[in-house]
């Protein structure tokens, strides 16, 4: 779709972008689409639903574009962005289920198994969703930003706008929590 | 990777001090990857700048309908006056006071309708 911005840094993506070129854009979402489907899959489970939060990160993006200073790197402003928008997904979503459903936590995220080409791959895939969809969100959040993204502490803390003190608890926290969900998987 | 060892990787990773992205690299080798449909990028793209020209299109029906306001108003304002001068030109009582509704007003009355005696 965008041969010519393959080569194009971020700035003048963003430039362009601005100016309403689609084709710069469409460079952005090609560029990040994976960090945010790890951010929001991660979080919200991989359905239909987390495809539209996904659409929505990029949507929000186009139309924030001109707040961007360049202060911090794209990809941080994304994954900001993302976060939220998760976040707030399973606020919402906490609250339907509150209201209407008899179901637990647990059961309020679904996904759906992909095709893999091997049944080790398949189960592989199947353990990190049922352990994430089991931690709660503000652990779950740092597992995705550490295992799934693989950002350091410090950056981990930089994007959650978080001391570096409380990532580090949260992590020892979230790592009990998970052996003992581990276990029982 | 055999499940045992898949599980000391996932709580290895959360340790402070390890390769978070060395982890994540051999995560996706085994499988957790994460990735939106085919034409992910297409949709995107459609959403944006088809809602862009709907606000463009409602913008300019806006615009429009200003203008089309402003020329009824004026036409308006315009047919009243002329009304108004038409009917004190054909009953010859054109003066400020009827402009300004005071034609029938004195002052003692004035003062009647003050004090109330």
């Amino acid at each position: 779709m965008n041969e010519s911005y393959r080569q194009t840094d971020d700035t003048d993506l963003v430039k362009a972008s601005i100016e309403g070129d689609k084709l710069a854009f469409g460079e952005i979402v090609n560029r990040y689409q994976k960090m945010v489907a790890r951010t929001v899959k991660g979080m919200l489970g991989d359905s239909v639903f987390a495809e539209d939060i996904g659409q929505e990160v990029f949507i929000k993006l186009y139309y924030s574009l001109s707040e961007f200073r360049g202060e911090a790197k794209l990809s941080t402003y994304i994954q900001k962005i993302a976060i939220n928008l998760t976040l707030n997904e399973i606020k919402r979503r906490k609250r339907f289920f509150s209201m209407f459903s008899q179901k637990g936590n647990n059961e309020m995220y679904e996904y759906e198994v992909a095709d893999f080409d091997s049944e080790e791959k398949r189960e592989a895939s199947e353990i990190v969703n049922k352990a994430l969809m089991r931690l709660e969100p503000k652990f779950r959040i740092i597992v995705a930003m550490r295992m799934l993204q693989g950002y350091s502490t410090k950056e981990t803390a930089e994007i959650l706008d978080l001391p570096l003190g409380t990532v580090l608890s949260r992590l020892s926290r979230a790592q009990g929590q998970l052996k003992d969900i581990l276990d029982k998987l | 990777m055999k499940t045992p060892d898949l599980k000391k990787l996932i709580i290895g990773s959360l340790n402070a001090n390890s390769d978070s992205e060395e982890i994540a690299g051999k995560l996706e080798k085994e499988g957790v990857s994460y990735k939106f449909s085919n034409g992910f990028t297409d949709k995107v793209i459609d959403k944006i700048f088809s809602a862009s020209s709907t606000v463009t299109r409602e913008i300019e029906f806006v615009k429009s309908m200003n203008y089309v306001f402003c020329r009824i108003a004026f036409t308006g304002v315009a047919a009243i006056v002329i009304l108004l001068i038409s009917i004190f030109l054909m009953e010859g009582s054109v003066s400020i006071n009827s402009f300004l509704g005071l034609g029938d007003t004195y002052d003692e009355s004035i003062v009647c309708l003050l004090t109330g005696n």
